[in-house]
C-alpha cells in the first residue's frame, strides 16, 4: 500500500516534470518559429532569379545586368549562384546594403543540351533556390530564363515550387528564346519533354504572368531556335496562368545569343519584370521595417 | 427512479446485439491500442511536421528514422486505417455466436460484404477500398457485420433444401452490396471541411460561432456512433480563414486581431479536443483518481501515451465509449463547454486567437499555447477547462462503475 503511494507521487511528479519542459520548449519553438515566418511575411526582398541557357556559365547576363542598371540611381546586386555536379553551391557577388531587388544568376556546372539535362539542371536550381530562401529570407521574386534556362523555369514550376508556394511567390517569369519543343518547327511533332510539361501544366501557380519573348532573325526562327517551338510553349502556359503574353522582337541583336543584350528586351524586362521603380529610400532603408512601399507585400 | 434506469440500461447491456457489439469492441481493443501507437509515434514523433519531431528535431539525429516511420505508417495503415475490416468481422462473427451458429463463416461472409461495398474501381485494375468506409466506416461496419450474420442465421434455420442453404445467402449478400457499392459511392464524396471553411468566410462572426458549436456537437456526437465528423482532420491551416488569420497575425505582429475568430482551429482544435474527440483526455484523468473499476483504470493507463498526443481511439474501444449510453451526455457536452468558454474569453478580448501553425500531435492545451505564440492565458485557460472537464466527467464515471456493478449482479441471476 506504501509503495503504491510512493509510486503514484513520483509518477504525479515526473509528469509536472515533464509539462514544464514541454511548456519550456514549446514555448520556446513558437518565438522562433513565429519570428522566422514574420521575417518572410514582411520581407521586403523581391530578386530577380535568371537561369541562362546551355553552354553558358554565370557571366552570361553581365551585360543584361550592366544595361540595366545604367543611370540606375538603385543598381541591382549581382549574385551569381553555380551549382557543380556534386550539389555543391559556389557563391559570388553580395547584396548591397538596401537593395530589394538584387539579380541571382543560378547556372550550372553541367550546362549541357538534352532533356535529360534539363531535368538534372532543375534539380541543381531546387538545390540553390531552396538555399537562397533561406538566405535572402524573399516571401516573393521574379523569373527569367534565356534559352533552356525557361525549360529549366518550367520544369522547376512543375516539380518542385509546389513546395515552396504557400510561403513564396513567383510574380512573373520571363522565358527568351525557350525552345520548348527543341528543334521541331511544329507542334505535331511534340518531343517528350514537351508532352512531360503539358501534362504536368496544372501544377503551375495560376497567379502567375508569363512573357515569352522569341527573336525573329528570320521570319520564322531566330537563328538557332524555331518561332514555332518557342510558341509551342503556349500549350503549356496559356489558359494555365493568369496572364500570358507573347512578344516577338527583331531587328538588331535579334539573334538567338544576343537576345539577353537586345535593348528592346531589356527594355521589356524594366517594364514587365523589375518592380516599378521606387524613390530613393535615404538611409534608414536597410531594415525595411516600414510599411510604406513594395505593393506586394502580402504574397498570397 | 435512478435505480430503474440503472436497472434498464443494465438489461440492455445484456441483449444479444449489446453483448455482440462489445465482444466486437474488446476484439478490437488490442489491435488498434497497438495501431494507436504507432500513428503517435509516425506523426507526432517522426513526421518533420509532427510535434516532437519539431520540438526535439528528432528526425534530424534519430539514425533510421526514415525505416522506423516506415514500419509504423505500414502499422498504422493495417490497423486504425482499416478499422472496419475488423469490426464487420468481429461483428457477424461474436453475433452468429449468440445465435449459435457456425462462427468463422459468418466473419469471412461479412468480410466480403464489407469488402464489396467499399471497393472502388481503378483504371488500372488494382483493387482500392474507399478510404472513407475503411477508416471512418466502423459503423456501418457492424451493422453489415450483424445482418449478414443474422441473414446466416435465417437460412441456416429454415427448411431449404441443403444443397442451396449453403450458397443462397451468399449470393442475396454479394447482391445486395454491390447494389449498395453502387448506390453508395455517389453519396459519400462530400466534403465538409472545406465547406466549413467558405461558411466561416462568407458569415458574420456570430453566425460563424454558432456554426462551429453546431458542427463541433455533430463531430462528436458522429464519433460517438463510430463515424468520422466534419472536424475529425486534425487541423492543415492551410483552409482560406486560417490563411487569413496567419496573415493578418504576421503583418500586425500578433494574433489579437484577425478576421476570423471562430473557426473550427480557433475553437474546436484549440480548446475542445485535448486528447481527441469529447476532451477524452479528461476522461482519462477522471477514471484514473476517481474509478474503482479495475478494468477501466487499466485501459486508461495504456490509453495516456496515445492520447496525449490527440489519439483516442484506445478508449473509444477499450472503456468503450462507442455506443456507451452513459459517457455520450459529457462526450458531447464537455467540448461544448470548453468551446463556450473558450469564445467567451476572445470575445471579451482576454486571449487572442489561435492563428500561428500548431505542429500536427501537439498535446491539448498546448495548442492554444503554440497557436497563439505563447499567450499565458491561454495555456492557464486550457489547463482550467481540463480540470473542469475532468469535473462534468466526474458523476458519469461513478454512475458507469454502478452500472457494472449492476450489470454482474444480473448475469449472476
Amino acid at each position: 500500500m506504501r509503495s503504491m503511494k510512493i509510486k503514484t507521487w513520483v509518477l504525479t511528479a515526473l509528469g509536472i516534470i515533464l509539462t514544464i519542459v514541454l511548456v519550456i520548449v514549446s514555448l520556446n519553438w513558437s518565438r522562433n518559429n513565429v519570428s522566422d515566418l514574420m521575417r518572410v511575411h514582411n520581407s521586403k526582398m523581391s530578386p530577380v532569379i535568371m537561369i541562362p541557357g546551355s553552354s553558358a556559365t554565370e557571366n552570361r547576363f553581365d551585360t543584361l545586368v550592366k544595361k540595366l542598371n545604367k543611370n540606375n540611381r538603385n543598381p541591382h546586386s549581382l549574385i551569381k549562384v553555380k551549382v557543380t555536379t556534386d550539389d555543391k553551391l559556389h557563391f559570388s557577388g553580395r547584396l548591397r546594403q538596401g537593395d530589394n531587388e538584387p539579380i541571382i544568376v543560378v547556372a550550372f556546372e553541367n550546362n549541357h543540351d538534352g532533356y535529360s539535362n534539363i531535368k538534372k539542371q532543375a534539380r541543381w536550381f531546387n538545390i540553390a533556390f531552396k538555399q537562397l530562401t533561406k538566405q535572402y529570407n524573399f516571401n516573393n521574386f521574379k523569373g527569367i530564363g534565356h534559352s533552356n534556362g525557361g525549360l529549366i523555369y518550367t520544369a522547376f514550376l512543375e516539380n518542385y515550387y509546389s513546395s515552396y508556394s504557400n510561403q513564396i511567390k513567383i510574380k512573373q517569369l520571363m522565358t527568351i528564346g525557350s525552345p520548348y519543343n527543341f528543334n521541331e518547327k511544329s507542334v505535331h511533332h511534340k518531343t517528350q519533354m514537351l508532352s512531360d510539361f503539358i501534362e504536368d501544366k496544372k501544377k503551375i501557380p495560376t497567379s502567375l504572368s508569363v512573357y515569352f519573348v522569341a527573336g525573329t532573325e528570320t521570319y520564322n526562327s531566330d537563328g538557332l531556335v524555331p518561332l514555332g517551338s518557342v510558341m509551342a510553349g503556349k500549350y503549356i502556359y496559356q489558359g494555365q496562368v493568369k496572364h500570358f503574353t507573347t512578344i516577338s522582337v527583331s531587328g538588331s541583336d535579334a539573334q538567338h545569343s544576343d537576345l539577353p543584350q537586345n535593348d528592346q528586351i531589356i527594355d521589356l524586362i524594366n517594364r514587365y519584370i523589375l518592380d516599378p521603380q521606387q524613390k530613393p529610400q535615404g538611409r534608414q532603408g536597410q531594415q525595411g521595417r516600414q510599411d510604406s512601399h513594395s505593393p506586394d507585400l502580402d504574397g498570397k | 427512479m435512478l435505480v430503474q434506469i440503472l436497472y434498464l440500461s443494465a438489461k440492455l447491456r445484456n441483449t444479444k446485439i449489446a453483448s455482440a457489439v462489445r465482444d466486437t469492441l474488446i476484439l478490437l481493443f488490442p489491435i488498434m491500442l497497438l495501431g494507436s501507437f504507432a500513428e503517435v509515434i509516425k506523426f507526432a514523433f517522426l513526421t518533420k511536421n509532427g510535434y516532437m519531431a519539431r520540438m526535439f528535431g528528432i528526425t534530424t539525429w534519430l539514425p533510421y528514422n526514415n525505416e522506423l516511420s516506415w514500419i509504423m505508417g505500414v502499422v498504422f495503415h493495417c490497423t486504425i486505417e482499416m478499422i472496419a475490416l475488423y469490426a464487420v468481422y468481429g461483428a457477424a462473427y461474436y453475433t452468429a455466436k449468440e445465435y449459435g451458429q457456425n462462427t468463422a463463416r459468418a466473419g469471412a461472409v461479412g468480410l466480403l460484404a464489407y469488402l464489396v461495398i467499399a471497393f472502388q474501381p481503378t483504371a488500372d485494375g488494382i483493387p482500392n477500398f474507399s478510404p472513407f468506409l475503411m477508416s471512418q466506416g466502423m459503423l456501418i461496419a457492424i451493422i453489415v457485420g450483424y445482418l449478414c450474420s443474422r441473414l446466416l442465421t435465417a437460412f441456416e434455420n429454415s427448411k431449404l433444401d441443403q444443397r442451396y442453404k449453403i450458397v443462397s445467402p451468399i449470393l442475396i449478400i454479394m447482391i445486395i452490396s454491390a447494389l449498395i457499392n453502387l448506390l453508395g459511392m455517389a453519396m459519400l464524396k462530400m466534403e465538409v471541411p472545406t465547406y466549413v471553411a467558405s461558411f466561416v468566410v462568407d458569415h458574420s462572426q456570430s453566425h460563424a460561432l454558432l456554426y462551429v458549436l453546431g458542427l463541433g456537437v455533430l463531430t462528436n456526437l458522429l464519433a460517438w456512433m463510430a463515424v468520422g465528423g466534419p472536424f475529425t482532420n486534425s487541423p492543415t491551416f492551410s483552409d482560406a480563414p486560417s490563411m487569413a488569420n496567419m496573415n493578418a497575425a504576421l503583418k500586425a505582429g500578433s494574433s489579437w486581431n484577425v478576421p476570423y475568430k471562430f473557426t473550427d482551429t480557433t475553437l474546436f482544435h484549440s480548446f475542445a479536443n485535448f486528447g481527441g474527440s469529447g476532451v477524452v483526455l479528461a476522461l482519462i484523468i477522471a477514471i484514473l483518481i476517481f474509478s474503482k473499476k479495475s478494468k477501466n483504470r487499466n485501459v486508461s493507463k495504456w490509453a495516456i501515451f496515445p492520447a496525449i498526443f490527440n489519439n483516442h481511439y484506445p478508449m473509444m474501444l477499450g472503456i468503450p465509449i462507442l455506443f456507451n449510453p452513459v459517457f455520450l451526455v459529457p462526450f458531447v457536452l464537455v467540448p461544448l463547454v470548453n468551446m463556450l468558454i473558450a469564445a467567451l474569453f476572445i470575445i471579451l478580448h482576454w486571449i487572442p486567437a489561435v492563428a500561428y501553425p500548431v505542429p500536427s500531435g501537439t498535446p491539448g492545451p498546448l495548442i492554444a499555447f503554440i497557436g497563439t505564440n505563447g499567450n499565458w492565458l491561454s495555456l492557464i485557460l486550457g489547463v482550467a477547462l481540463l480540470v473542469l472537464d475532468v469535473f462534468i466527467y466526474l458523476p458519469f464515471v461513478k454512475l458507469s462503475d454502478r452500472i457494472s456493478q449492476k450489470a454482474g449482479e444480473i448475469d449472476e441471476n
